[in-house]
C-alpha cells in the first residue's frame, strides 16, 4: 500500500469558544477520489481551509507528500502541488475568461516575474490556456468578462483554474453547485479524467455524482469523521443513514 | 483596462510634440517640459494605482529620491558628473528603483487603508529628515547643479532640454506599456482584481506588490531625476505633500483605468495651472473644484468622458449626439463662467488691498475686472453672474432632456441603462 499523500492528524480548529473541526484524522492515498460528505455546518468548508492554509488550525497537523505543512503560507502549499477550488466562485471577474486561466497557468509555467516577453508572444502559454479552455467548454467564452458569465460556466473556470497548476492532489468544494444536469455529467466526466492519477478530495451535494465518482467516501458530521468507506459500506452505514442520508431523502 | 494605442495617432501625437520647439514661445516650451515630467510621474504612479489598485499617498518620496540621486550624479567627480548629461535619469531611475524595493517591502505588507497610511508616513519622514541632513539635501536652501556638454550638445537651450525630456519621457511611457503586456505587467492587474485567488495559484503576493511598487517608484525616479535635469537644482521641497497629492489629482482626473489617461491628466492640469497661477491667486481652488466635479460625475475620469462619447457616437450617430454634445459644452462654458465670475468677484472685494482702499476713500471703488471697471454695489455686477448661472441651469436641463431622450430612443425596455451609460458622458 502507498504512504497517503495527504493525512490530516487529530486536527482541530475553534472561532472563539465555538469548535468547528474537532479532532478530525483522514488519509488520501495517491490517486484515490474521495468524497466528503456532511450535512450544512458539519465543518467541510473549514476542513479545506486549513488544508489549503487559508486558515491555521488551532492543533493538529497537516502532512502532504511527505512535509508537515500546517502553517504554510497558501502558496508554498499550492507550490507542493496542492490546488484547491473555492465554494463561492473566487476568479478575476473583470478579466477575460482567457485571461482568467493564463493567469492561474502562468505560475506553473515560470512566468510569475517575467518582465522581458510580451505575453501574447509566449506560445506555450498560450496553447496551454487554449487546451484548458476546450477541457472545461469555455472557448466560445474566451473574450468574455468572466464575472458576466452564468454562474455554472463561472463553476467551470474556477475548476480550470484549479487544474491548471498540474497538481498532485486536488480540493474541489461544490464545484457542480448550480450546474444543470447535463453540465453535471459533464464535469463529473471531466473531474473523472483529469483527476486519473492524482488524489482527489472533493465535497459535493449532489448525492448521484457522489457515489458515482468518488472510490471512497468520508462523511463529516460536527466537526467529527463519524465514517469512511466505500460508497457501498456509506449507503448502508446506519448512523451515516441516520444523521446525514436520512435528512436528505426527507428534504 | 489598457487600451491598444492604435500605431497612427501615437505617431501623430511624438510628431506634434516633436514640433512644440518650433511652435511654442520659451516660456510655453518650459511649461511643456514640465508637463512631459508630470505626465510621466503621473503614468508611473497609474501603474501602483490604477493597474496594481494600491492607493499611494507618498509618491512625492519616489521623484524626490530619483531627484537628490540625479543631482548628486551630476555634481559628482568634481562636477564632471558621473555619467554623460542625457543619461543622467538612469541615475533617478535606480534611486527610485532602489528605495521603492525598500519602502515597498514595508508598505506592501499592507493593503487599502493601512498601506496608503504607510506610504504617506514614509513620505512625511523624508520631507522631516531631508532639511536636517545637509550633506544628502542640501539643507533648505537644496541642491544646484549644471548641465555639462555631452555628446556634441551643450544642453544649454531651452530647446535641447526639451527634447532630451521628451526623448526620456516617450521612452519611458513606452516601456510602462510594455511593462501592461507582459506577464508581471498581467499579474499587477490580477493583484488588483483578485489578491487572495494568486495566493492559491501559488503566487507570492507580496513579491508581486513590491515589484509593481518598485517598478512604479523607478519610473517616478526617472520623473524627479529629469526636473533635475531641466531645473539645474533640487530641494527637499520635491517631498512635500502637495506633490504627493498633485500626482494624485492629476491621475484621477485623467482616468487611472486607462494607460495614457494620467499622462493626459498630467499635461493638461500642469498647461492649466500654467495659464491660470499668473492670472489668479484663486487657481488652487479651481484646481480642486475641477477634482471635485471630475469625481463626483466622471469617476472614470476624462478618458471616461472620451470612451462614454465615443460609444454614444457608436450608438446614436453624430448627428443624434450633437445636440447633447453642445449643450453640454454651452452649460458647462455657462456654469464654469458664472462661477468664475463669482469667485474672482469675491476674491478681489476680500482682499487686503480692497479693503484699505475702501477703508480710505470711504466708499467701494470700482472693480477691475476682465478689462472693465465693475462697481461693487451695482445691481447690474451680480446679475452678471446670477445670468450666467440661471443661463447654465437652463441649459444643463436641456442636456438632461437630450440625455432622455437618447435614452429612450435607444433602447425603451431598459431605459435606466442607457440613462447610467449617458450619465458618464456628462461634465
Amino acid at each position: 500500500m502507498n504512504d497517503p499523500i495527504l493525512s490530516l492528524r487529530g486536527l482541530r480548529k475553534s472561532f472563539g469558544a465555538t469548535e468547528i473541526i474537532r479532532g478530525v484524522d483522514l488519509e488520501l492515498r495517491p490517486g484515490e477520489r474521495r468524497a466528503l460528505i456532511g450535512p450544512n455546518g458539519a465543518g467541510k468548508s473549514t476542513l479545506f481551509h486549513l488544508v489549503s492554509g487559508n486558515l491555521a488550525p488551532t492543533s493538529g497537523e497537516v502532512i502532504f507528500d511527505g512535509q508537515r505543512i500546517t502553517g504554510w503560507a497558501p502558496q508554498r502549499i499550492n507550490r507542493l502541488g496542492l490546488s484547491r477550488s473555492f465554494q463561492i466562485t473566487n476568479i478575476f471577474p473583470k478579466l477575460t475568461v482567457f485571461e482568467n486561466i493564463r493567469l492561474a497557468l502562468m505560475r506553473h509555467h515560470e512566468r510569475q516575474y517575467t518582465f522581458w516577453r510580451v505575453i501574447d508572444r509566449l506560445a506555450g502559454l498560450r496553447a496551454a490556456t487554449e487546451t484548458l479552455l476546450e477541457k472545461v467548454r469555455l472557448q466560445a467564452q474566451a473574450q468574455t468578462l468572466a464575472g458576466e458569465m452564468s454562474y455554472s460556466e463561472q463553476r467551470s473556470l474556477e475548476l480550470a483554474m484549479t487544474l491548471a497548476s498540474d497538481p498532485k492532489a486536488i480540493l474541489l468544494d461544490e464545484p457542480m453547485a448550480g450546474m444543470s444536469s447535463e453540465e453535471t455529467h459533464y464535469t463529473m466526466e471531466l473531474i473523472r479524467e483529469v483527476t486519473a492519477g492524482r488524489a482527489l478530495l472533493i465535497v459535493e451535494h449532489d448525492m448521484d455524482v457522489v457515489f458515482a465518482l468518488a472510490d471512497r467516501i468520508s462523511v463529516l458530521v460536527y466537526g467529527e469523521v463519524i465514517a469512511t468507506g466505500t460508497p457501498e459500506q456509506i449507503r448502508s452505514h446506519q448512523g451515516v443513514r441516520e444523521a446525514y442520508l436520512g435528512e436528505e431523502a426527507a428534504a | 483596462m489598457t487600451m491598444r494605442t492604435p500605431l497612427l495617432p501615437a505617431l501623430a501625437a511624438v510628431a506634434v510634440l516633436g514640433a512644440l520647439p518650433v511652435l511654442l514661445p520659451a516660456g510655453l516650451l518650459n511649461a511643456s517640459i514640465q508637463a512631459l515630467i508630470a505626465a510621466l510621474f503621473a503614468c508611473a504612479y497609474s501603474l501602483l494605482a490604477g493597474r496594481a489598485g494600491m492607493l499611494s499617498f507618498g509618491h512625492a518620496a519616489y521623484f524626490g529620491v530619483g531627484a537628490f540621486a540625479t543631482v548628486h550624479a551630476m555634481n559628482a567627480l568634481g562636477g564632471t558628473g558621473l555619467l554623460p548629461t542625457p543619461l543622467m535619469p538612469l541615475v533617478g531611475a535606480l534611486g527610485g528603483l532602489g528605495f521603492g524595493l525598500i519602502a515597498g517591502w514595508f508598505a506592501t505588507q499592507r493593503s487599502g487603508t493601512a498601506f496608503a497610511m504607510i506610504t504617506l508616513a514614509i513620505a512625511e519622514l523624508l520631507h522631516a529628515l531631508a532639511p536636517q541632513l545637509k550633506g544628502w539635501f542640501g539643507g533648505e536652501s537644496g541642491i544646484s547643479t549644471m548641465r555639462m556638454p555631452a555628446w556634441c550638445l551643450s544642453f544649454g537651450s531651452t530647446t535641447q532640454v526639451y527634447y532630451l525630456t521628451l526623448a526620456w519621457v516617450l521612452v519611458s511611457l513606452a516601456l510602462l506599456y510594455f511593462h501592461t503586456r507582459t506577464p508581471l505587467g498581467r499579474l499587477t492587474l490580477a493583484l488588483r482584481e483578485n489578491e487572495h485567488r494568486l495566493r492559491f495559484l501559488g503566487y507570492d503576493v507580496h513579491g508581486l506588490g513590491v515589484s509593481a511598487f518598485a517598478v512604479s517608484s523607478m519610473f517616478s525616479g526617472i520623473a524627479g531625476g529629469l526636473q533635475v535635469l531641466g531645473n539645474e537644482s533640487a530641494n527637499y521641497v520635491v517631498f512635500d505633500a502637495g506633490v504627493s497629492a498633485t500626482v494624485v489629482l492629476n491621475s484621477y482626473i485623467g482616468g487611472v483605468g486607462s494607460f495614457l489617461g494620467p499622462a493626459l491628466g498630467a499635461a493638461l492640469m500642469s498647461f492649466f495651472g500654467y495659464a491660470v497661477s499668473d492670472t489668479t491667486p484663486s487657481w488652487l481652488l479651481y484646481q480642486g473644484v475641477l477634482f471635485v466635479l471630475v469625481m463626483m460625475f466622471m469617476p472614470e475620469g476624462l478618458t471616461g468622458l472620451v470612451t462614454a462619447t465615443l460609444r454614444l457616437l457608436g450608438r446614436h450617430g453624430v448627428m443624434a449626439v450633437l445636440p447633447l454634445a453642445l449643450s453640454a459644452v454651452v452649460a458647462g462654458l455657462l456654469l464654469a463662467g458664472g462661477s468664475v465670475f463669482l469667485v474672482e468677484m469675491l476674491q478681489r472685494l476680500c482682499s487686503q488691498d480692497y479693503r484699505s482702499l475702501a477703508r480710505m476713500s470711504g466708499t467701494a471703488p470700482p472693480v477691475q475686472l476682465f478689462g472693465r471697471a465693475w462697481s461693487a454695489a451695482a445691481v447690474g455686477t451680480w446679475i452678471v453672474p446670477a445670468g450666467l448661472l440661471a443661463a447654465g441651469a437652463l441649459m444643463a436641463g436641456v442636456v438632461q432632456r437630450c440625455r432622455r431622450g437618447l435614452a429612450l430612443a435607444a433602447s425603451p425596455e431598459v431605459p435606466e441603462r442607457a440613462a447610467a451609460l449617458s450619465e458618464r458622458a456628462l461634465p
